[in-house]
């Protein structure tokens, strides 16, 4: 061979053995081989005088390997995505928590539950409960008690204002007569609360003004949008329309279709023993501001002394994520008790990144926790607040229900799956076989046995938890096994 | 792959390159004109659908010829078939690489 057929084909190996870096390790060795003799061919045996030289040659194994790690990525793309691998199972929950955030923003009910509070001085709005009562879902201040305050807790509260729920027969001329629930309220309610009403016209008079929900516009009144500024009667006094309230914008205990603000002789001329809901906007120099739940007392006229618990609006907006969490810690109490906890024996492997291993299959149970939570959470909260929106207490029950069930067979099925997994390739163990014979236990074991379909190993499951197998265990295979799995083979296609 | 499953044009090229006897991947780039980067890869794709197979040179003639051995492809009865099919699809294939051509080299591996 002349010096520089020599060079040609010196040069022609360090590209081909380059090029090889980008092969499959696997495969790497028979690529080189096929590259090597093809040059070495080349350089010995020129046949024609047009045929390329061998370094030309060299760099077609660029785009060779190119392609060969192309093909290989393709198939184990296809391979992960194939029933039982955990890319798929991820997926599958990945849809179902989409599905049920699609579905929590499609039914208003549930979206208004989920979403924050859109008005970011509600944080220091308090809603005032007579101490003794569960929570702030019934009618517990007196009217006296808010007529009392309004004059006495000034240095506590900036504001105070009152409503009690009633259902009214609401009469306007070319409409068929409605019955709506009626919040009938303060004047200074809307501004206590700081709701935006579109469409409110400056008062008239003396009348009532009446805003309306939009659904209640809506199916009441069919959106028509002329009914603004015409009066209606209700318990034959003419009240304004003043206005709508606009969407999800009612957070408060108890839904109403529409809010009556009396003036204060209106609201005066009720009993004084009526009971409403009594919201408050504390006043910001008066004490830090308080979180969550807190009680406070007020002296009556009398000289007495009575309790009374204020409970922040934040906090009774986030009454659907503490329902959940209580779910959530009731079905992790319970679950020990409808199956094991343990995942298993699984021995360490040597030289293949032990801890990697382990970590990836910790990570995808983490995973599949997360999306198992995440998912039960938004459907049981949009099962609960999109058909029961206008019933808070029943929607609270109805979350509780399906949320404690679903995640108990949740987390039941989460621990099952990892345990039928290969903790090398995360896939479903396949094959099971009965082993062994019951009758035959003494220093021996029966049991199921499945094995990954690539030839990672042998899981082994006892039928009868000894002292000395008490738990399914996983017997590792070399990689002298693989050629006896077919499926190992195929996920290599460019093996030779 | 079944015997009337589609080829590609190139696919079909290589087949019947090999089915001429240019049974080294140089050989077939030098026939059908496709470039490295084409050939080889195509040729692990048919060797996977079971189109052709794949078998090293024996290592004693490489030793006795002092070179390292080369590895050499045939077709399949599938392959022999699927080209056949293709044969319709593109008749100018038979004439672009005609057989009996490099049949010699076939024989004397």
């Amino acid at each position: 061979m002349t010096a520089p057929r020599f060079r040609s084909a010196f040069t022609a190996q360090l590209n081909v053995r380059a090029a090889s870096l980008l092969v499959p390790r696997r495969d790497r060795a028979a690529w080189v081989a096929e590259w090597l003799g093809e040059i070495h061919h080349l350089c010995h045996f020129p046949e024609e005088d047009d045929a390329p030289d061998s370094i030309e040659f060299s760099f077609g194994a660029f785009p060779d390997a190119f392609w060969i790690r192309c093909d290989l990525l393709r198939s184990h793309q296809f391979a992960r995505l194939q029933s039982g691998s955990a890319a798929r199972c991820l997926l599958i929950l990945v849809s179902m928590a989409f599905a049920a955030v699609l579905l929590g923003l499609a039914l208003p009910g549930a979206r208004s539950a989920l979403l924050p509070l859109r008005n970011r001085s509600s944080a220091d709005l308090v809603v005032i409960s007579s101490s003794g009562y569960a929570g702030t879902e019934s009618p517990s201040i007196r009217l006296s008690d808010y007529e009392e305050w309004t004059g006495n807790a000034r240095a506590l509260f900036s504001r105070i204002a009152f409503y009690r729920r009633a259902i009214k027969g609401v009469y306007l001329a070319h409409h068929p007569a409605a019955q709506l629930v009626v919040a009938q309220a303060s004047p200074d309610l809307l501004e206590v609360l700081n709701l935006p009403v579109s469409g409110a016209p400056a008062a008239e008079g003396h009348r009532p003004r009446l805003i309306l929900s939009r659904n209640a516009w809506r199916a009441f009144y069919r959106g028509d949008p002329g009914i603004v500024g015409h009066t209606a009667d209700i318990d034959g006094r003419p009240v304004l329309i003043a206005g709508l309230l606009p969407d999800n914008a009612w957070r408060l205990p108890g839904k109403v279709d529409a809010v009556l603000l009396e003036d204060a002789p209106s609201l005066a001329a009720l009993p004084s023993t009526t009971r409403g809901f009594v919201i408050a906007r504390i006043r910001s120099s008066a004490f830090p501001p308080p979180r969550g739940r807190w009680r406070t007392m007020f002296e009556t006229r009398d000289g007495i002394t009575r309790h009374f618990d204020c409970f922040t609006l934040c906090q009774l907006q986030g009454q659907p994520y503490l329902v959940f969490l209580f779910s959530l810690l009731l079905a992790s109490l319970a679950l020990p008790a409808t199956t094991a906890l343990p995942l298993g024996d699984y021995p360490r492997r040597r030289g293949r990144l032990p801890a990697m291993l382990n970590a990836r299959r910790w990570l995808f149970l983490a995973a599949k926790f997360a999306l198992v939570v995440l998912s039960v959470g938004l459907c049981s909260a949009d099962l609960a607040y999109g058909f029961h929106a206008n019933d808070p207490a029943t929607a609270l029950y109805i979350q509780l229900g399906v949320a404690f069930p679903a995640l108990l067979f949740s987390f039941r099925w989460m621990l099952q799956d990892q345990r039928r997994r290969c903790p090398e390739c995360l896939r479903l163990l396949s094959n099971p076989a009965r082993v062994g014979q019951a009758s035959c236990n003494f220093l021996s074991w029966n049991g199921t046995e499945l094995f990954c379909s690539r030839g990672h190993g042998f899981l082994h499951i006892p039928e009868l938890p000894t002292s000395w197998f008490s738990t399914q265990r996983w017997l590792c295979l070399d990689s002298s096994w693989l050629c006896l799995f077919p499926e190992n083979c195929s996920a290599s296609p460019e093996m030779v | 792959m079944a015997a009337d499953a589609k080829l590609s044009h190139t696919a079909a090229m290589i087949l019947q390159a090999i089915h001429a006897g240019h049974i080294y991947g140089f050989s077939v780039m030098q026939m059908t004109g496709l470039p490295s980067g084409t050939v080889y890869p195509a040729m692990r794709r048919l060797e996977r659908d079971s189109l052709i197979v794949s078998k090293w040179e024996q290592q004693s003639i490489a030793d006795r010829e002092q070179r390292p051995p080369r590895k050499y492809y045939r077709l399949t009865r599938t392959g022999r078939a699927t080209l056949e099919a293709a044969w319709e699809r593109y008749p100018l294939l038979a004439r672009m690489i005609p057989s009996g051509e490099a049949e010699a080299e076939a024989e004397r591996v």
